[in-house]
C-alpha cells in the first residue's frame, strides 16, 4: 500500500506517463471500435436488415470470411469483439507496466483478472447450447 | 431501415439522459430495448453491457490520460467486481426473465429514489454530481484531482470495497448496468475516496465487470450483433454529445422529469414480472 505523499517525484512522473499512455490506448481502441461498428451499422441498414429480423449465428472461426465478403453481422461481430476487448487490453497493457516496474502486487491482480475472464470464457464455452 | 434507425436516436437519447444525469446507459438501454422494441430481458442486458463497455472505455481513458482516476485502487476493487460479474453472467441463465424484470424495477426505483435525494441537496461546486460512466471526456470538473491521492490506494475500508466491489459485479452482470450507482458511494463513503477520484475509478472498473459477463452473455448467443450495432453507437455519439453541454443545462427541471420516467418504467417492468 503506497501511502499518500511518499511516492519520489521521478516515481510519480512514470506512473502519471504509464497511465497517460494507457488512457490513450483506450481511446485509441474505443474509436476503432467505433468505426468498426459505424461501418457494421451503414452495411446492415444498406442491406435492408433490420435489427428485429432474427439473430445471425456468427462464431470466430466464421467471422474472418465473412468480414473479406463485407456481411454486416461479421463486421458488427468483429466491432464488438474489439468493444469488449478494450477493457481486457487496458488490463493487460497494466499487468505489463507494473512487470516492468517490478510491482509484484499490482501484477498479480492483473493477472488475476486475466484469469477470471477466462474462466468466465471456458465455463460459458462448456455450458452454452 | 426505420426500426434500425429508431435504435439509433433511442441509443441516443438514453445517452444523452446518461451522461447529462450522472447515470451509466445501463439504466436507460434495458428498457429502451424491452419495453420499446420487445425485446427478451436477457438480450436487452447482453445488449446494454456492450453499450455500456464502449461508452466507459472512451472516458476513462481521458480519466487515466488526465491522470484523475486511481487505476491501483479501481484494478485492487474490480478483481471482486469481476469475480461478481463471472458469478452473475452465471446465474443470470438460470433465472427466470420475470424475476430479471422485478429485479431491475428495484434498481429503477433505487436509482430514482438517489436521484431524489441528490435533487433536494445542492451541491458546492467543488462537490457537483458524480459524472456519469459515460461522461465527459471533456468535463471541465474532471481535470482537477488532489495529486496526492492519485496512486494511493485507502487506509481504511478496504475490505467493505471489496464486498461490495462483488456485490456490483453481480448487479451489474444480471441488469446489464455499469454499477456505478453502488462503486461510487462505496468509494467515497465508506473508504474515503474523493468523489471525482471515485467516480472516474468506477467508470475505470466499469469496462472489465461489463466484459466479464459480456463474455458469457456473447458465448450464449445473448448479443445480438443487429441490435447491439445500431443502440452502442447512438449511445456513444448520444453520451459524447451530452457530456459536451452538461454544464450548460439546467438539470433540475431534467432531474425531476426523469425520476418521473424512472418510477414509469419500474411500473413497467413490475406489471412484465407480473406477467
Amino acid at each position: 500500500m503506497s501511502a499518500p505523499g511518499r511516492l519520489a517525484p521521478s516515481v510519480r512522473a512514470r506512473r502519471a506517463a504509464d497511465e497517460r499512455r494507457i488512457g490513450r490506448l483506450l481511446i485509441a481502441i474505443t474509436y476503432v471500435a467505433v468505426a468498426i461498428l459505424t461501418v457494421g451499422v451503414v452495411a446492415m441498414l444498406a442491406a435492408g436488415i433490420s435489427p428485429l429480423d432474427p439473430p445471425p449465428l456468427i462464431d470466430l472461426a466464421t467471422i474472418a470470411s465473412g468480414v473479406a465478403s463485407l456481411r454486416p453481422e461479421a463486421i458488427l461481430g468483429v466491432g464488438i469483439v474489439v468493444v469488449v476487448a478494450t477493457p481486457i487490453v487496458r488490463v493487460i497493457a497494466a499487468a505489463v507496466t507494473y512487470a516492468r516496474s517490478g510491482e509484484t502486487r499490482m501484477l498479480l491482480i492483473s493477472i488475476a483478472i486475466l484469469a477470471v475472464i477466462l474462466v468466465g470464457v471456458v465455463s460459458a464455452s462448456l455450458t452454452q447450447g | 431501415m426505420l426500426v434500425g434507425l429508431l435504435m439509433l436516436a433511442g441509443g441516443a437519447v438514453a445517452g444523452v439522459f446518461g451522461s447529462l444525469l450522472g447515470l451509466g446507459g445501463g439504466v436507460l438501454i434495458v428498457p429502451l430495448l424491452t419495453l420499446g422494441f420487445g425485446l427478451p430481458l436477457r438480450e436487452a442486458v447482453g445488449v446494454s453491457l456492450v453499450c455500456v463497455i464502449m461508452t466507459s472505455s472512451a472516458a476513462a481513458g481521458v480519466y487515466l490520460e488526465r491522470h484523475v482516476a486511481n487505476l491501483r485502487l479501481g484494478m485492487s476493487l474490480e478483481l471482486f467486481t469481476a469475480i461478481g460479474a463471472l458469478l452473475g453472467g452465471s446465474i443470470a441463465f438460470l433465472l427466470d426473465e420475470r424475476l430479471l424484470a422485478l429485479l431491475f424495477a428495484g434498481l429503477l426505483l433505487y436509482v430514482a429514489a438517489t436521484m431524489l435525494r441528490a435533487g433536494r441537496r445542492t451541491p458546492a461546486p467543488a462537490e457537483a454530481p458524480a459524472p456519469a460512466p459515460t461522461e465527459a471526456p471533456a468535463t471541465p470538473a474532471a481535470t482537477s484531482v488532489d495529486p496526492r491521492t492519485d496512486d494511493a490506494l485507502p487506509s481504511h475500508g478496504m475490505a467493505v470495497g471489496m464486498v461490495g466491489s462483488f456485490g456490483a459485479g453481480i448487479v451489474s452482470a444480471l441488469l446489464g448496468v455499469g454499477g456505478g450507482i453502488i462503486k461510487v458511494p462505496l468509494m467515497n463513503l465508506a473508504m474515503g475516496v474523493p468523489l471525482r477520484v471515485a467516480t472516474a475509478t468506477s467508470n475505470l472498473m466499469i469496462g472489465i465487470t461489463a466484459a466479464a459477463s459480456a463474455v458469457i452473455y456473447a458465448l450464449h448467443g445473448q448479443i445480438d450483433p443487429y441490435v447491439a450495432g445500431p443502440t452502442a453507437i447512438g449511445v456513444f455519439v448520444g453520451a459524447t454529445a451530452g457530456s459536451r453541454v452538461a454544464h450548460r443545462i439546467p438539470l433540475r427541471y431534467l432531474r425531476w422529469l426523469f425520476i418521473v420516467v424512472l418510477v414509469y418504467t419500474a411500473s413497467q417492468m413490475l406489471l412484465r414480472a407480473i406477467g
